[in-house]
């Protein structure tokens, strides 16, 4: 393998980690439910993505074609990491769950007008 | 061929019978009695054949290798039986119609008794022991459904329970002597059998074959002790009565006595069981047939004496004695069914059958009367009738014996004093019925029946009479034919003559004749003497026991199957320990001679969450979401552990899996608490550890033993052939579908059946639904989150690509039918949760049992695919095909049989995930009567 491939996928390798560590301390250090929500999202979109990238140089030189599985997974975890995080946002709100001051938007909890 | 067709015919009129029975009640009959009588017809054109070559025999191998063969013999014995079944199954055909009311079925009655005549033919033609046993336990059943014919009636169930349980245990105690015969004549074919007599009479397992196979015999053929069922199986319709007791169903036994005479005949053993069994039970039938007033339980005991008369020709072992027991099993036949039948007739037209109501009938019916006085008398052993010849010949058999020393001259005297009882009985039935005075406080007044209703009687009567006076010309080519084939070919000298001067039969004769009447005329002191004894039902102690065999079932149910799941568990665990300890403890060195692998970190950080998340689960056990959150990691730490020894295929599997089994679990969790109280006491605490503790180091040990050490699997035979045999490079897939696609054809079935199972407990099923959490929080009211709709609503699409794409490369390639259904479910489920029931209801409105059964129909049709060229069920085929643009690609037919997995999967996941979710909604599953 040239180095300069080896260079190429090791950088992206390095970067996917730093950001995967990043998500990892924001989400044990991060003061609240919804600041901890950021931590890992940004983890699974830029470090995994990183990662996969790393991951598609690789295998496109060794099998000699463009390989785009790689493609296919950044596409549904870049279309998936947003929606489950609102998911996990919105019942958060939901749950009335207690935040620190700089986050505070009490307009967004959906408040229980009738009963169903 | 022919033969095939003779128990083939009557099973064929069953059905004619159940289809024709809204024709009326005459067309059903004559469409019902078409088939037995071309039987009846194939079967005599088969005798100059018979004649000619002594057997036929016709095979159909079924599994050659453990002697399984569909196997019919045709030789004297089976001709004289199959004549009397069909030839007197006719007449009561006939007799059934008329005697059967308005009110019963007649469809269904005629549909049991042809059934039960398939059953007593394939008996008596079967040429293998197996094949005979099968057709043994038919007859248990369908005569099960005869005697319960009026089930309304308790006497009835419970006499028809009684005679399945008494003749079915004979049954499985005859399946193990045939088994062990099998064994001895290495083989189940009967002219085999037949042929080693002598080596099976010498084999050390004789006594326990024989004495099994007695069992059978003398069960079904109610010789005492086993006799009580009898009585009870007349609470059935009298032409099933008139059938089952004289020519068939407890002929089977005698059949079968006879059938195995030269296998089993001539031993001490055999000697001293068969003919005391026969005499006391002639003695015991002789003496109650005495004291019953019910005129079809005298006929009852009547006939339990007459098989022990039948039984005893046998057991003498001589070859005139034999010869006898086959003229006499003609004889009863003939007079006892003709006895039933008018028995049947006098109840039918005075609404009882209490003898000491039903007097003086000759008045009323006279020509009935004397039909069935000349019958009674053929069963009393009158001159001129065929009973007084078998009896006379029975008489001179019980003088030439030896047997008992000098105590010998006691079975003249005892089979003399059975002759008493014999002559005291069917007097009764004569004088008792037709004349001593005037009916008594009688239901109806009685008068002749219908017409038809006679003819059967007149033609058995006929018979008796016939063979009474002209006995050579009537019957003495069937009883030659008969009765070599029991000797195995050699005939005695004797003679059918009514007249052979005076004699000490004769004598034996006159004394009973003269004795019986005596008796009959004095039975009043023998109900005066019989009352001093408690009275014993059968039927009632039978079902006394049953009751307590059926509480301690209960009870031992009960506590086995208590209905909690740890309590199961616990069981099995402990059974599991039991079966491994002593084999643990027997293996000396833990550790094999295989070199360990490098431990490395990534492993090591594995193996440490896997721990610390199967503690979390036990630990958090209470609260459900965390125990479900940690049991997913340790389902994840597993999918890496495959994918890290290299297994794709399971680690996919495994990943989807774990995907739906949480989804599952979370649907399951929305109906519990979210925290569960505390339930178990601390001991019980200290116990589960200690079992849990126990279990985990035996399994560890196990499998730290087993790959510590070479093991050597047929994965090699795979890896060799799963390209050249099955057409495929992976492995995995090739084994699912290829090479072990019978297994994946029955786990898919499997999986439907489950599902389906699941769908119908959640149909009955009403939950309480809560309106909010734990700490009354509601629900939201965005039920369906716009973003979560829209974008997962736009992934389907996509995700239905990656399940084609695993789907298609399956076969080579990490994939396959079973992961490509899971993911296709996965995304499918998603639309569910994200969009609610009713908008995928407009959308998709798929019944997903049908899917179920068309991905298992698609899988088996494949399999059967293959039988059109000639191959073994499921053999594949593949090829490779070049098509411009796509290039080469391999088209196999295991891809169509992964179809249908895929389609099973697929239908089996939604209609347990979908029904499950929509347990809240208002298109939760229903069952029919709620709708």
């Amino acid at each position: 393998m040239p180095f300069w491939i080896e260079l190429i996928v090791s950088l992206f390798l390095l970067v996917g980690g730093v950001f995967v560590l990043l998500g990892s301390v924001g989400l044990a250090r991060l003061p609240d439910f919804y600041t901890r929500l950021h931590a890992p999202t940004k983890a699974t979109t830029l470090g995994v993505g990183c990662l996969l990238i790393g991951s598609m140089v690789l295998s496109t030189w060794s099998s000699g074609s463009l390989s785009i599985y790689e493609v296919l997974i950044t596409i549904f975890l870049l279309i998936t990491a947003p929606v489950s995080a609102h998911m996990l946002a919105k019942s958060g709100l939901h749950h009335r769950l207690e935040h620190a001051k700089q986050t505070g938007h009490p307009e967004l909890i959906e408040e229980p007008l009738h009963k169903e | 061929m022919t033969l095939m067709w003779i128990p083939l015919l009557p099973l064929l009129g069953a059905v004619i019978a159940a289809l024709t029975a809204h024709w009326g009640r005459t067309r059903c009959a004559w469409a019902t009695a078409a088939l037995p009588a071309l039987a009846l017809a194939l079967i005599l054109s088969l005798i100059p054949q018979l004649s000619e070559t002594g057997s036929i025999k016709s095979t159909i191998s079924w599994i050659p290798a453990l002697g399984l063969n569909l196997s019919f013999r045709f030789d004297g014995l089976a001709l004289l039986f199959s004549v009397l079944i069909l030839g007197i199954g006719l007449l009561v055909i006939l007799y059934a119609r008329y005697y059967l009311s308005e009110k019963d079925s007649m469809g269904r009655f005629y549909a049991y008794l042809m059934l039960f005549m398939t059953a007593m033919l394939g008996i008596v033609l079967s040429g293998n022991l197996l094949q005979l046993w099968l057709f043994w336990e038919l007859t248990s059943i369908s005569s099960y459904l005869l005697i319960s014919f009026w089930w309304h009636k308790p006497e009835a169930r419970r006499g028809a329970r009684l005679a399945l349980t008494v003749t079915g245990a004979g049954g499985l105690a005859l399946l193990a002597g045939i088994l062990l015969l099998g064994r001895i004549a290495a083989s189940f074919d009967l002219d085999v059998i037949l042929q080693s007599g002598d080596l099976i009479r010498e084999h050390r397992w004789y006594p326990a074959a024989l004495l099994l196979i007695l069992a059978g015999v003398f069960t079904k053929s109610a010789q005492f002790p086993f006799h009580s069922w009898l009585p009870h199986a007349m609470a059935a319709p009298t032409p099933v009565s008139a059938y089952l007791h004289s020519a068939t169903m407890v002929k089977a036994g005698i059949f079968l006595l006879a059938r195995l005479y030269p296998a089993l005949a001539g031993t001490e053993l055999w000697f001293i069981v068969v003919s005391s069994t026969g005499l006391i039970t002639l003695l015991v039938g002789a003496y109650f047939a005495n004291l019953k007033h019910d005129l079809k339980g005298l006929l009852a005991y009547s006939t339990i004496s007459h098989l022990g008369l039948i039984t005893l020709l046998f057991g003498l072992g001589t070859k005139l004695a034999a010869v006898a027991a086959v003229f006499h099993i003609i004889n009863h036949a003939t007079f006892k069914a003709s006895l039933f039948m008018a028995a049947g007739i006098i109840d039918h037209e005075c609404g009882s059958r209490d003898m000491r109501r039903i007097n003086g009938l000759w008045k009323y019916m006279p020509y009935t009367a004397a039909l069935a006085m000349i019958a009674a008398s053929a069963m009393a052993g009158v001159p001129l009738l065929n009973g007084f010849l078998s009896k006379e010949m029975f008489f001179a058999e019980t003088l030439e014996q030896e047997f008992l020393g000098s105590l010998s001259w006691m079975i003249p005297v005892l089979a003399t004093l059975a002759g008493v009882f014999s002559v005291a009985y069917s007097v009764r039935f004569i004088h008792d019925v037709f004349f001593n005075g005037e009916p008594i406080n009688l239901p109806k007044t009685p008068h002749e029946p219908p017409r038809y209703m006679k003819v059967p009687v007149e033609i058995l009567v006929g018979l008796c009479l016939l063979v009474g006076i002209l006995p050579n010309i009537v019957v003495g080519p069937l009883l030659n034919i008969a009765s070599s084939a029991v000797l195995g070919g050699e005939l005695p000298d004797y003679s059918l003559a009514i007249w052979h001067g005076f004699n000490l039969p004769l004598l034996m004769s006159l004394v009973a004749m003269a004795g019986g009447l005596f008796v009959y005329f004095h039975r009043a002191h023998l109900f005066r003497f019989q009352k001093q004894f408690p009275e014993w039902n059968a039927s009632e102690s039978f079902e006394m026991a049953m009751r307590r065999v059926q509480d301690a079932a209960g009870k031992l149910l009960d506590w086995l199957e208590n209905g909690s799941l740890q309590r199961y568990l616990l069981l099995m665990l402990m059974l599991l320990i039991l079966m491994l300890w002593p084999a643990l403890t027997e293996l000396t060195h833990l550790t094999g001679k295989r070199a360990h692998l490098p431990v490395d970190i990534p492993s090591l950080v594995a193996g440490g969450l896997l721990v610390v998340a199967g503690l979390g689960t036990v630990i958090y056990n209470r609260q459900r979401l965390i125990a479900l959150l940690m049991l997913s990691v340790v389902g994840l730490v597993v999918s890496l552990a495959f994918a890290r020894f290299s297994a794709p295929d399971l680690a996919l599997t495994q990943l989807a899996v774990e995907v739906v089994t949480i989804i599952l679990l979370m649907l399951a969790l929305f109906f519990l608490p979210q925290k569960t109280p505390k339930e178990s006491s601390p001991r019980r605490i200290l116990r589960d550890i200690c079992i849990a503790g126990l279990i985990g180091g035996i399994i560890g040990t196990i499998c730290y033993a087993l790959m510590t050490r070479e093991l050597h699997s047929i994965s090699d035979f795979f890896l060799a052939n799963s390209k050249t045999g099955g057409g495929g490079t992976n492995v995995v897939n090739v084994i699912l579908v290829d090479f072990r696609g019978f297994d994946t054809l029955g786990e898919i079935t499997v999986l439907g059946i489950a599902a389906l199972g699941i769908y119908n407990l959640l149909a009955g099923l009403r939950l309480f639904m809560p309106s909010g959490d734990s700490e009354g929080r509601q629900w939201a009211l965005d039920r369906h989150p716009m973003i979560l709709a829209v974008i997962s609503q736009s992934l389907l699409p996509l995700a239905l690509l990656v399940s084609v794409f695993i789907f298609l490369r399956g076969h080579n390639l990490p994939g396959g039918g079973f992961i490509a259904g899971l993911v296709t479910a996965v995304a499918l489920i998603l639309q569910y949760m994200a969009h609610g029931v009713d908008w995928m209801k407009t959308r998709l409105d798929i019944a997903y049992h049908r899917m179920i059964a068309c991905g298992v129909l698609i899988s088996a049709l494949t399999g059967v695919a293959s039988w059109l060229f000639q191959r073994p069920f499921l053999t594949s085929w593949f090829d490779h095909f070049h098509w411009p643009l796509v290039g080469e690609f391999e088209l196999a037919s295991a891809m169509v049989f992964d179809l249908g997995v895929y389609i099973t999967v697929v239908g089996a996941t939604l209609l347990i995930l979908a029904n499950l979710g929509q347990m809240t909604t208002s298109e939760r599953p229903v069952t029919k009567e709620q709708d």
